[in-house]
């Protein structure tokens, strides 16, 4: 059976923003993405996949890092997008993906680019390799095996359904305005602009919910995580409300900073149940401001199940192997 | 301050003079500093700064990178806000990989802004061959920088100047470029204690003579000073001049001589052809043809980089014997 | 826990973004694009002699980052610098008779706009020479440190100067001492003519402060507000004595790399220019202005008429400033003391 298509999503803007600032980040250099994509695109040759579409962008990530790659038979198409150079390329490739029916999409970014491609393609099957140090969604994965995994589901030897589980998002409608999405966290923040994105300036938070809040995470989940952790498999989120003279948890909303965050309440939020948020202010989807509340402008928000279908590599190649996937006989051409 | 012949003089190297100059200079004036390769926990590749990390700490000795643009540049904008840079460029050789920020930054600050800028920058470096040491750590570079206007540039003939020229340097509220030689480094002469200064842009007759005048740059006074002695057997009575500043230059003095001696030699260890020996050839006979009874002479290396046999190297330096042919030559012409 | 001192309230945390910052930005702004579109028609009608590197739509980098600075601070500026000048208060009758090349320019003019300087003010100079600020702007860096000023220095260069090895060896230098620079990346996509992808393998060069042992932070340059949050951690940083900074601001130059025209070139699609305009760093932040009431429509309009005025009030200064007179030629080549030569 030919594999499906896998589709390639390298955020070349990731692991560069004033979190390098004020969070002890370093620069995620592209020259490393490149090389994390080159040991995506062997790993996807080792499994028997022939064709990969990939996000094109300015600095040539994925096409640059095959250039002095020997890809055999794979062949290597970009997907047909109007380059913007924004979030909103990420989100037309995702939706071509979808359309092109990939099997698998490898993600490299933050938390903000799998969002973006989950605007694009909401329960996309993705494999998101983390390449920024403030991430909750993507992980650290070796290239090779994320790539390795990725073919395993698209040619069939591992089924979607087998190795993924699907995550929480959470909904957001704005009155007067088009829907939002987010796969971690929204807050309200008291705040006028966009400006540099990143949120790491806890007095603003007024509003937060969160579809995963984690102890062991950083960002705005991590306040929710400190106070009533609910992880990705708990059918419920958190909602956290900001300020009073009261309760204090003090939570590294930035790497290498546990800072004092005030709050007055917080309680699960049962799947599907609506709040209602009211501007003025800013609101921050995964870590990053990114829409405007104008004054008595309303949010509607609400957690779903019904994100990205997110694999475990470690669940895929357990099954191959299980499966001798990689196990051939001497003197066997392949392992078909 | 000028000069002075001090009673407390003693003998002391041209290197430990320089790092004399250096230390004396930062002990009066916290806003020096001193930086360059190796200059602070080394003590100078040269030892001219060694000790002086102990005495001034490693806020006012500082060990940079192998960066000469860097190095420089740092100097032009530290100077430019306040500070008295000491900075050195190990080999003359090196300001191949520095000229924009000497020529372009440091030299024309000043100008380009209209007079606004004040830029009291030292840069010093060790020029010359006579070690083996080939053509990219042996060179005479002179002639570039005196080019260059905004750029004033000083040539010590021995310890004493090399202290006395190094204090006004630092002391000069322009970018001053103090071209050491290395082939000094261990030679002796009566320094006076005390921090004394030697006016930039005054020559020094080193030798009064009556009928031939030897202009000699840096290490080839001495030279000319021997050269001096074998023509005085000829009858000559020979005056050796010691420009010490070369940028700017002391045309008056040159001239002076000229009007007793009426014919000249200039020396240098740089190559002859657009050395500094043709500016004050060309000055001798713009301001001094009238006195003139024979054509300029000039000694300098032939048109060649600096070889690194001893045996090529030996035949391409001036020396003595060479000033005195040219010397003879020239009177020679004469007759 | 127990509550460790956050790096809170010891007057090195960027200011706060009030009303009245904001409405300072957008001035600087606004003076910055009619100082470079005067100063291009003056110089298309032959008016003003030479060459002119013109700022306009990289307006909100200079803005951003000046409004953190004081007349303590040093920028090091480059051939495109009049806005660099405009935004850290230069005057505008000075800049303009030295574009004329008078008497009564900032450089009396002997600098013209590639040199022009307000040393006062701590601007150590435009430059001719591309990468030839980064070493100036350790040393004034260095010379804060070692004076114990407290002060920065901001180091403007461009995608083209850093290729220049000045950059790198600033670049490592300054990390290498922990000096308090900020080295500020103009990438406007091209080194003169020739666009970034033929002048350099990588995109950001911000990823280049990772060899150097710093942090490359990487901004939208025609965000006002982005440019100045970030530039201003950048500069609390250095001012706390964390160390230097690579910011790059991800802008663009509407005109040519010398004069105005700017569309219609071979060097790039005129739909990359009208790309780029639709982002318009004044546009930008004016209707984000108007849309929080921070200004009305009419108040911006009332200003850039003020501007224009001022603007025009100068180069009438500039015109009526006398030409220098020969015996000027050869004055300030050195600085005569008192005592010396």
């Amino acid at each position: 059976m030919p594999a499906a298509s896998v589709g390639i999503i390298a955020n070349p803007a990731s692991g560069k923003d004033i979190r390098r600032l004020v969070a002890h980040a370093s620069v995620f250099d592209n020259g490393e993405k490149s090389n994390i994509i080159r040991r995506v695109l062997l790993g996807l040759m080792e499994a028997g996949v022939e064709n990969v579409l990939y996000m094109p962008d300015p600095n040539h990530l994925v096409d640059g890092a095959a250039e002095r790659l020997d890809l055999g038979s794979l062949s290597l198409e970009s997907v047909p997008i109007p380059g913007a150079a924004s979030a909103i390329d990420t989100e037309r490739a995702a939706a071509a993906m979808s359309d092109a029916a990939c099997a698998v999409v490898i993600t490299l970014g933050g938390d903000g680019t799998n969002r973006a491609v989950a605007r694009g393609w909401r329960d996309v099957p993705l494999i998101a390799i983390s390449t920024g140090t403030n991430n909750v969604f993507p992980v650290m994965v070796e290239g090779t095996l994320a790539g390795v995994a990725a073919g395993l589901v698209a040619r069939g030897a591992v089924s979607l359904e087998e190795a993924a589980s699907q995550t929480k998002t959470i909904h957001v409608q704005i009155e007067g305005e088009s829907d939002d999405l987010a796969l971690v966290d929204a807050a309200l923040l008291d705040e006028r602009w966009i400006g540099s994105r990143a949120v790491w300036q806890p007095h603003q938070l007024r509003q937060l919910l969160l579809a995963r809040a984690e102890p062991a995470s950083l960002g705005l989940s991590a306040i929710g995580g400190l106070l009533c952790p609910v992880e990705q498999r708990d059918d419920s989120g958190l909602l956290v409300v900001a300020g009073g003279n009261g309760t204090v948890v003090s939570a590294p909303i930035v790497p290498g900073n546990y800072l004092d965050v005030p709050v007055s309440a917080f309680r699960r939020v049962a799947l599907g149940e609506s709040l209602e948020w009211t501007g003025p202010g800013v609101l921050a989807f995964d870590g990053e401001r990114d829409r405007r509340l104008q004054p008595g402008q309303q949010a509607r928000l609400s957690v779903h199940r019904n994100g990205p279908r997110v694999l475990s590599i470690d669940r895929v190649l357990h099954l191959a192997a299980c499966r001798q996937t990689f196990v051939r006989r001497h003197g066997s051409e392949d392992g078909d | 301050m000028t000069a002075v012949e001090s009673t407390t003089a003693r003998s002391l190297t041209y290197v430990e003079a320089i790092k004399e100059a250096i230390t004396q200079s930062m002990r009066e004036d916290p806003s020096i500093f001193l930086a360059g390769e190796d200059v602070a926990l080394y003590g100078g590749v040269f030892g001219t700064s060694r000790g002086l990390l102990a005495e001034f700490g490693p806020e006012r000795v500082v060990d940079t990178p192998i960066s000469e643009s860097g190095l420089v540049g740092m100097g032009v904008g530290a100077a430019a806000t306040g500070l008295r840079p000491i900075i050195e460029i190990m080999f003359m050789d090196f300001i191949g990989v520095c000229m924009d920020e000497i020529v372009n930054q440091a030299a024309k600050m000043k100008y380009m802004f209209g007079g606004s800028a004040r830029l009291p920058l030292t840069i010093r470096t060790m020029a010359g061959g006579g070690m083996n040491m080939a053509a990219q750590h042996s060179q005479s570079l002179e002639a570039w920088l005196c080019h260059v206007p905004g750029l004033k540039v000083v040539m010590p003939s021995g310890a004493y100047e090399a202290k006395g020229l190094l204090v006004a340097a630092i002391r000069d509220d322009n970018p001053v470029i103090v071209i050491e030689q290395k082939l000094m480094l261990g030679r002796p002469a009566e320094v006076p204690e005390e921090l004394y200064e030697i006016e930039l842009g005054k020559a020094h007759v080193v030798k009064p003579g009556s009928n031939f005048t030897i202009v000699a740059l840096g290490r080839m006074v001495s030279e000319s000073l021997k050269a001096a002695e074998v023509l005085s057997a000829d009858g000559l009575d020979v005056e050796v001049i010691d420009p010490r500043t070369l940028q700017p230059l002391d045309t008056a003095t040159i001239v002076d001589s000229l009007k007793k001696t009426h014919r000249a030699v200039v020396v240098h260890e740089a190559v002859r052809f657009g050395g500094l020996g043709a500016e004050i050839a060309a000055q001798m006979q713009e301001e001094g043809f009238d006195y003139l009874d024979a054509p300029v002479g000039r000694v300098g290396a032939p048109f060649a980089p600096v070889p690194f046999s001893p045996a090529l190297e030996r035949e391409y330096i001036p020396n003595a014997d060479k000033i005195v042919a040219e010397v003879r030559r020239i009177l020679g012409k004469q007759v | 826990m127990p509550r460790r001192k956050s790096k809170v309230a010891d007057g090195t945390n960027p200011p706060a973004l009030t009303d009245d910052v904001l409405r300072d930005i957008f001035e600087r702004m606004v003076r910055i694009r009619s100082f470079e579109e005067e100063a291009g028609k003056l110089m298309e009608s032959g008016r003003i002699p030479g060459a002119l590197h013109l700022y306009v739509g990289e307006e909100a980098v200079a803005a951003g980052v000046m409004v953190h600075l004081t007349d303590d601070d040093q920028i090091t500026s480059t051939h495109r610098g009049h806005g660099h000048l405009v935004a850290k208060g230069g005057d505008l009758g000075r800049m303009y008779a030295e574009l004329f090349g008078k008497a009564g320019g900032y450089c009396k003019g002997k600098g013209g706009s590639m040199h022009i300087s307000d040393v006062e003010k701590g601007m150590l100079g435009a430059n001719g020479i591309v990468g030839a600020g980064p070493p100036i702007a350790i040393g004034a860096a260095f010379s804060n440190k070692y004076r114990g000023t407290g002060n920065v220095t901001v180091c403007f260069f461009g995608d083209g100067a850093s290729n220049e090895g000045t950059f790198h060896e600033a670049a490592n230098m300054a990390a290498l001492y922990g000096l308090p620079v900020i080295f500020l990346c103009e990438n406007n996509g091209f080194g003169e003519y020739t666009r970034q992808d033929r002048h350099q393998a990588i995109r950001d060069v911000a990823d280049r402060a990772a060899g150097y042992g710093m942090p490359g932070v990487v901004v939208d340059g025609m965000d006002a507000v982005a440019v100045y949050e970030t530039a201003g951690e950048a500069i609390a940083r250095a001012r706390r004595g964390e160390g230097p900074t690579l910011v790059e601001a991800k802008t663009y130059r509407y005109f040519d790399h010398v004069g105005v025209r700017g569309m219609g070139v071979v060097y790039r699609d005129d739909s990359e220019v009208l790309e780029w305009r639709k982002r318009d760093p004044i546009d930008l932040l004016g209707s984000r202005l108007e849309e929080l009431g921070v200004m009305t429509r009419e108040q911006m309009d009332t200003l850039q008429e003020r501007v224009l005025f001022e603007v025009r009030e100068a180069i009438a200064f500039a015109e009526a400033s006398p030409d220098p007179t020969p015996d000027q030629l050869l004055e300030d080549v050195y600085t005569v003391t008192a005592g010396a030569r």
